[in-house]
């Protein structure tokens, strides 16, 4: 081994774990409730036991009366089982300062200024790689979403006021919909009195499930309990039913999914199959089948095409909260016989769509609109379709939504791309090829740029390498330790590099070959190499979208010519403004 | 989002104005048998230090002093309104005195430099767009290797396998030349398509000579010649826009220099109370 390497311990799983006063006394005690003492712990394998998974990736929360247990809003990367007390939870909105949600941290002037002498000269130097907590020491903001402090309603009755809430006893869980779809928390909750949580990080719900059916099926029944609800509330159309008339909807809505969770697994072998990705994309309405009413996308995304010579043409996609068929719905309620759907809709990955039949639109939702403020609703639901199929509707499927071209929203959605919050579009028309933006990216992450500026190409528009903090992150779903994860606030998505392994799941795992495995080195510039194997320590690296400097996006403030964005491939109104500027 | 038409329209209405101010102000004072000269001179001063305080914000991406697009922005139209106020200041003729004269000679060597870097920069992305693949400026040579080897092997293959020298005999007189060399001069400065029109018409030529698997392995071909002058062309051009910004940022210093200099003598040699 040569003088520039040097051999270390390989970081593992549970270096850190979830809770330091998880221990043994208190694994045997949580074995003793439900549901962990249903569970077979010969189910489990050597290298992932049960009691591992509660001594590592869970731990025992005290909530004072009134403390805050989750957000509404924030990204939740973990669940709760109620261990004793209980909790309310808040079903509708209160107010963010209220609930003590802190400000994102930003580097000062001098301390950008600072940095800039201080960055190291070699690539990819770390100061320790492994998140012991003895080894922590001032660098704990690190693992600050593991030390998070408590923050709790001091008058919880007059802050609910008339808030609609609902109680959780021992036993419940909660909390699973946001740790297991990665988005943010639908509710806030409190705690009612004094409770004692059980909070799993999701990692472990996940390890969980997966060795217990009877955990898998239970958490599947809650969440798509709890997830048909709030999402019900949040629709514009029926936002202002009676209770009454909500609830019957409520009781007749079926809640369906499509897809695989884990889409990330075939969707290399479908893009291959340029065009022909469509047909593999799972079905969910078809276009000439008879409107049995509407389908409401709850999370996901999905597509919607219809007959195009021997092909399917992609119009629009639909996210969370559009509708598919309201128009047909509409007309068939109105007119003398079922209208047929005109649009197909498949699901891009993994979608969840709530179904309301026909009948129970006609029976509990038309009846409180005039046929005037149907339209006003529709109009509201319209979704950005393409320019070629608008003028052809006459507006009837885009109304006043902006349009875009059609090999260009072919192109994001075929792949995928509708799934970057912020991805990195250039307009190669304008880019110099200056190589500021990675040079701006390297200075402010200590000479490392974090994005390659490559990537697929539509016409004079690239999407670069660059993460694109998704709708959806797949790359979390395999990570073993939690290292990659949503920051609580922003959404944003972020490896915590003492706590990463480098076992390369998330690299693999990102169907846009965004994140980088690098191999490290210590202050003195030697190569950090496996004591066991001989082989580099690697950690996976990515654009975590300048999320501690001040003015956002380093690549795109350095960017002279305004060729370089980041945006929202899901807001094809703002594609529309970018690209028609 | 406004559009570049309407923030274009807003900067030259507003430089216009600036610029037709000072040089009123200039016939102003020279009617009035005043002189300007001062005036303007740390007006002028003023818009070169701000014009060359762009590449120390360049330099320095992780302040959040806006973003580098206004500065660009600000930089061209100030830089379009330091011509008037120069002509303002040297009074519409031609300076007298060999420091003088270096001094006009810096600033318009700049000035013109911008503008021929403006020019670049609005016109070549579009044709470094139109090719079919975006390359990296410094992974170009190992990607002109890359070219040569597969080109190399796929002749020596298809030699090997039919006997036939034919496709091996084109490749060694026309085309391993001209994957091998880099480019002249010539093309350079002024890139051109007609290298790679040649040889492809003459493998075209070729092909009627050409056994089944020696036809596959000319289109192999076809594709690498249209790769390597695809390569040449963007390094041709992003060499350009690179070294046109290394030239205009080499002209500012000596003209910041002598513009301190000149106004220090100017000083110096005016005769009047300080």
């Amino acid at each position: 081994m040569s003088l520039l390497e040097v051999a270390v311990e390989r970081p593992q799983r549970w270096d850190v774990p979830f809770g330091d006063a998880m221990g043994d006394a208190e694994v045997d005690q949580l074995l003793e409730l439900d549901p962990f003492y249903e569970m077979d712990a010969s189910n489990f394998p050597a290298a992932l036991p049960l009691r591992g998974i509660l001594k590592n990736d869970t731990r025992i929360n005290y909530y004072p009366s009134g403390g805050i247990v989750v957000r509404e809003g924030d990204y939740g990367n973990s669940a709760f089982l109620v261990l004793r007390g209980g909790v309310q939870v808040v079903l509708s909105g209160l107010d963010l300062e209220v609930l003590g949600r802190q400000p994102i941290r930003k580097q000062g002037f001098f301390k950008s200024l600072a940095k800039m002498w201080r960055s190291e000269k070699l690539p990819e130097v770390r100061a320790q790689i492994r998140a012991r907590q003895d080894l922590v020491g001032d660098n704990s903001d690190e693992v600050a979403d593991l030390t998070q402090t408590r923050v709790f309603l001091q008058d919880v009755p007059r802050v609910l006021g008339d808030a609609h809430t609902a109680t959780l006893k021992p036993g419940e869980i909660f909390g699973e919909l946001a740790a297991l779809t990665r988005t943010p928390r639908s509710a806030t909750v409190l705690a009612k009195g004094e409770a004692w949580l059980l909070e799993i990080r999701w990692q472990g719900l996940r390890d969980l499930m997966r060795y217990t059916d009877s955990l898998r099926q239970h958490i599947e029944q809650l969440y798509r309990q709890n997830s048909l609800r709030v999402h019900l509330r949040e629709t514009p159309l029926l936002s202002q039913l009676p209770t009454d008339a909500l609830e019957k909807v409520v009781a007749a809505t079926v809640f369906e999914s499509y897809g695989n969770f884990e889409w990330h697994a075939t969707f290399d072998a479908a893009r291959q199959k340029r065009g022909e990705a469509i047909i593999v994309e799972p079905l969910i309405a078809e276009e000439g089948s008879p409107c049995d009413g509407i389908l409401l996308v709850r999370s996901g995304f999905a597509r919607l095409s219809h007959h195009f010579g021997s092909g399917q043409r992609t119009v629009a996609y639909l996210g969370k909260g559009q509708v598919y068929g309201l128009n047909e719905a509409i007309s068939s309620a109105f007119g003398s016989e079922l209208i047929a759907r005109t649009h197909s809709l498949r699901a891009l990955g993994y979608v969840d769509v709530l179904h309301i039949p026909q009948q129970i639109l006609e029976e509990h939702v038309f009846p409180h609109f005039s046929r005037d403020s149907l339209a006003e609703v529709a109009k509201k639901h319209a979704v950005s379709c393409t320019r070629e199929h608008c003028a052809n509707t006459n507006g009837h499927l885009g109304g006043e939504q902006p349009q875009i071209d059609t090999p260009l929203l072919e192109f994001l959605v075929e792949r995928r791309f509708i799934n970057g919050e912020q991805a990195m579009l250039i307009d190669l028309d304008r880019c110099t090829r200056c190589d500021d933006c990675v040079r701006a990216c390297a200075a402010t992450h200590d000479n490392n740029p974090r994005f390659v500026r490559q990537g697929q190409r539509h016409g004079p528009f690239m999407i670069a390498q660059a993460c694109m903090h998704c709708a959806d992150p797949v790359c979390m779903i395999g990570c073993p330790t939690g290292a990659i994860g949503r920051d609580l606030a922003t959404g944003i998505v972020r490896i915590n590099d003492l706590t990463c392994i480098g076992c390369s799941t998330c690299a693999n795992s990102c169907p846009y070959d965004n994140i980088n495995m690098v191999e490290v080195r210590d202050l003195s510039g030697a190569l950090l190499l496996d004591q066991k194997t001989h082989q580099p320590i690697h950690k996976a690296t990515k654009c975590d979208l300048c999320a501690d400097q001040i003015g956002g996006p380093a690549c795109q403030r350095a960017c002279p010519h305004d060729a370089l964005v980041r945006m929202d491939l899901g807001n094809l109104g703002q594609l529309s403004d970018w690209v028609n500027r | 989002m406004k559009s570049f038409a309407s923030r274009r329209l807003r900067n030259s209405v507003l430089t216009i104005l600036a610029a037709l101010s000072v040089a009123g102000y200039a016939w102003w004072c020279r009617s009035r048998l005043e002189n300007p000269s001062f005036s303007t001179g740390y007006l002028l001063l003023g818009c070169l230090v701000f014009l060359a305080l762009y590449n120390t914000r360049k330099k320095l991406p992780m302040l959040a002093w806006s973003n580098s697009a206004q500065w660009l922005q600000a930089h061209i139209y100030i830089a379009l309104f330091s011509a008037v106020v120069f002509l303002a200041h040297i009074a519409w003729r031609i300076p007298s005195g060999y420091l003088e004269i270096t001094l006009a000679v810096c600033y318009v060597a700049t000035f013109v430099s911008g503008l021929v870097g403006l020019y670049w920069t609005r016109t070549i992305p579009p044709k470094l767009a139109r090719v079919s693949e975006e390359f990296l400026y410094e992974r170009i040579p190992a990607l002109r290797n890359q070219v040569q080897t597969r080109a190399q092997q796929t002749v020596l293959e298809t030699v090997r396998a039919t006997g036939s020298e034919t496709l091996g005999d084109f490749f060694s007189q026309r085309v391993q030349g001209y994957l091998e060399k880099p480019r002249g001069l010539g093309y350079w400065l002024r890139p051109t398509s007609k290298v790679r029109k040649r040889l492809l018409a003459e493998l075209t030529e070729v092909t009627r000579y050409l056994s089944e698997p020696e036809l596959k392995a000319s289109e192999t071909l076809f594709a690498l010649i249209r790769r390597r002058d695809d390569l040449d062309f963007h390094a041709a051009m992003q060499w350009r826009l690179k070294a046109w910004l290394f030239v205009h940022i080499g002209l500012t210093y000596p003209l910041l220099i002598v513009a301190c200099l000149h106004g220090w003598l100017a000083h110096l040699f005016y005769g009047g109370a300080l």
